[in-house]
């Protein structure tokens, strides 16, 4: 019952007119970021936070997480039009939606995309509402070994879910982590690596190097792409599917919603990781498999599933432990902290006008997305037609006044290219930056929580082995750093 | 010996992580029960040195490093001078100016596009987004020395 009431509550914010209109911004930012190539949800989110800051947290996370959603279904789009994957984790899309597309069926491969997104986005914010607040109160219970072990936990986890090798995401959020150790020590009021830089002082912000690494990293290393000027326009009565693909579409979707929302929970990136297990299972599980890679509607209908559900699953670590899964919601912790609420098990009893509030917005914010992205799907495709090279000087405005507008200072904006620079580089030598944005959010956190767990045992690191979570989270810990290990040596007597 | 992509990423980690650890000197550790503000950073440091030194062993399975394509290399060049330019001319031009500089020079000079639609965008658009943030959102914005 207390659910239900705590959940009337969040309705009665949701609904309010000011949120419905910051939730219907997000939603449709996020369908336009999805949709763009070049242009991923952590950018999009990245530029738009400085705009937050006349907002209430409320307001302020229902924009920007109607960003990272909402980019989930209109990804889509330009996968199944274009077969250019707007948005990573529509990858998979591209393979069977643009097959679907090229015989003819284009309207009906959208619209189950855009039915499949919305069943699992709303299915996922029902786990959601009834996980995270439990969880929450779990975690109440965690002092500073169990914080330091679950951060580390969550750090191994996302290594072990690297799409790279261990080694080199290990190294990235390692560097993210020593980044984070920059400025004033909050213990000893120490300056670390400052420089005599006063605005180093509070350490190295999350906006400059989001925004660099992915926003301007991004269109440094894609910038002499183009985008093809002819792109299909499906009507509106095109968009019906058949009763037989509505019948092949019902099991993936609710299979890629379960899935999704589960892999969503784990560190790593989520929601790319889910659409590429659910498109193997969906094709494991099919009679036809070999119908896979030439229009299967399974193959569109599953990963738009996993996808939307993992991008909601992420929420559940989130906002019940303080955990971010990934660098969106790394940067969504941040967006909160900058309006005085820090995510984790306190949010839901310290402010839960903001908890409940954001998720009522997000069965809110999946309604407007299915009405947004079926029947305007022409005027979205509108903005695919325009050319890049118009897209990316703008893209490079919003970067330098997004960032500038966080502390007014002009060392963010230089910080933002040198993280532009080490992000176009970086992708040149094949490595991941999402896990230094997440070492560098952590970093605080893992700090502090360590020094704390020696200094209430009097430098006993066995600390961490004595208290049971703290224990269970550090065995899990060096067993999926194992499993890797002995996978990695299995690969490399393979290859001898 | 090829030199390979993950000999150069993996030694200049290493020389990163090297370089952090020398500057670390003044920061006191402490001790277990005490930890100073010195102890994560210089650990943190180690654990980058340890895995770059990892990257760079395992370098003979990586692409030679000649074989690294480099077309985007003199567009992005371009791109990040300008940002560099931007950022020095900021708070003394002001958002409107810089800004309009900035899309001119990107749309003009780099892609070469009609002057109509550059003219259009260029100041255009700087001026929109200075009345939607400076004067409705109420986020004040650089006004430089010419008053805007």
């Amino acid at each position: 019952m207390e659910t239900f009431d705590s959940l009337a509550l969040g309705f009665s914010v949701a609904f309010r007119p000011d949120v419905l209109f910051y939730a219907f911004l997000g939603c449709l930012v996020g369908t336009l970021v999805g949709m763009l190539p070049g242009i991923g949800p952590l950018a999009g989110i990245s530029i738009l936070l400085p705009v937050t800051f006349g907002l209430d947290a409320t307001k302020a996370v229902v924009l920007l997480a109607g960003i990272y959603y909402g980019s989930q279904y209109g990804g889509s789009t330009t996968s199944i039009l274009l077969r250019i994957p707007g948005e990573a984790s529509s990858v998979m899309t591209c393979i069977d939606g643009h097959a679907m597309a090229q015989r003819g069926r284009a309207g009906a491969a959208l619209a189950i995309a855009a039915v499949a997104s919305f069943i699992a986005g709303t299915l996922s914010v029902i786990a959601l509402t009834f996980v995270a607040p439990p969880l929450a109160r779990l975690a109440l219970k965690f002092g500073p070994p169990e914080y330091t072990a679950l951060l580390i936990m969550g750090l191994v986890f996302l290594a072990y879910m690297s799409t790279t090798s261990l080694v080199r995401t290990l190294l990235m959020a390692a560097i993210g982590l020593l980044l984070g150790c920059i400025g004033i020590d909050t213990m000893s009021g120490h300056f670390r690596y400052a420089f005599d830089l006063k605005e180093l002082g509070d350490g190295i912000g999350i906006v400059p190097v989001a925004v660099g690494l992915f926003g301007l990293g991004e269109i440094l290393s894609t910038v002499v792409k183009g985008v093809p000027e002819k792109v299909a326009s499906p009507r509106f009565s095109e968009l019906m599917p058949t009763r037989k693909e509505w019948r092949e579409s019902i099991a993936p979707i609710l299979r890629g919603s379960g899935l999704g929302f589960l892999v969503g929970i784990v560190p790593g990136s989520a929601h790319i990781i889910s659409s590429f297990l659910s498109y193997g299972l969906e094709r494991r599980l099919s009679r036809t498999p070999e119908a896979f890679g030439h229009g299967a509607v399974a193959g569109v209908a599953g990963p738009e599933a996993a996808n939307n559900a993992a991008s909601t699953g992420a929420f559940v670590p989130m906002l019940a432990l303080g955990l971010p899964t990934g660098p969106v919601t790394a940067v969504l912790m941040a967006a909160l902290l900058i309006h005085g609420v820090p995510a984790g098990p306190t949010l839901v009893t310290d402010h839960p006008t903001v908890f409940w509030g954001f998720i009522a917005s997000m069965y809110v914010g999946n309604l407007m997305l299915l009405a947004l992205n079926l029947p305007f799907v022409g005027l979205f495709v509108a903005v695919l037609r325009i050319p890049y090279v118009y897209l990316y000087p703008l893209i490079v405005m919003f970067c330098i006044l997004g960032v500038y507008e966080v502390s007014h200072s002009v060392v963010d904006v230089w910080i933002m290219l040198i993280m532009g620079v080490v992000g176009y580089l970086l992708r040149k030598f094949d490595f991941d930056p999402a896990p230094l944005v997440l070492g560098l959010v952590i970093a605080p956190t893992l700090e502090l929580s360590l020094r704390q767990s020696l200094v209430m045992s009097g430098g006993d690191w066995l600390i961490f082995f004595r208290r049971p979570i703290a224990a269970t989270l550090i065995a899990i810990s060096v067993g999926l750093l194992l499993v890797s290990a002995a996978s990695l040596l299995a690969k490399q007597r393979s290859a001898a | 010996m090829i030199l390979r992509r993950d000999h150069v990423a993996g030694g200049v980690v290493v020389a990163v992580a090297a370089g952090v650890l020398a500057l670390s000197g003044d920061l006191p550790i402490g001790s277990l029960a005490s930890p100073g503000p010195g102890l994560l950073p210089i650990l943190l440091a180690g654990l980058v040195l340890v895995l770059g030194a990892a990257v760079l062993l395992q370098a003979g399975s990586s692409p030679p490093f000649g074989d690294l394509q480099w077309p985007d290399l003199p567009h992005a060049a371009r791109i990040a001078a300008l940002i560099a330019v931007a950022s020095l001319a900021y708070e003394r031009l002001g958002f409107i100016v810089t800004m309009a500089g900035v899309l001119a020079i990107l749309l003009y000079g780099v892609e070469r596009r009609p002057v109509v639609p550059v003219l259009a965008i260029s100041l255009g658009v700087p001026i929109g987004a200075y009345l939607l943030l400076s004067k409705l959102l109420k986020s004040p914005l650089p006004i430089g020395i010419l008053g805007f």
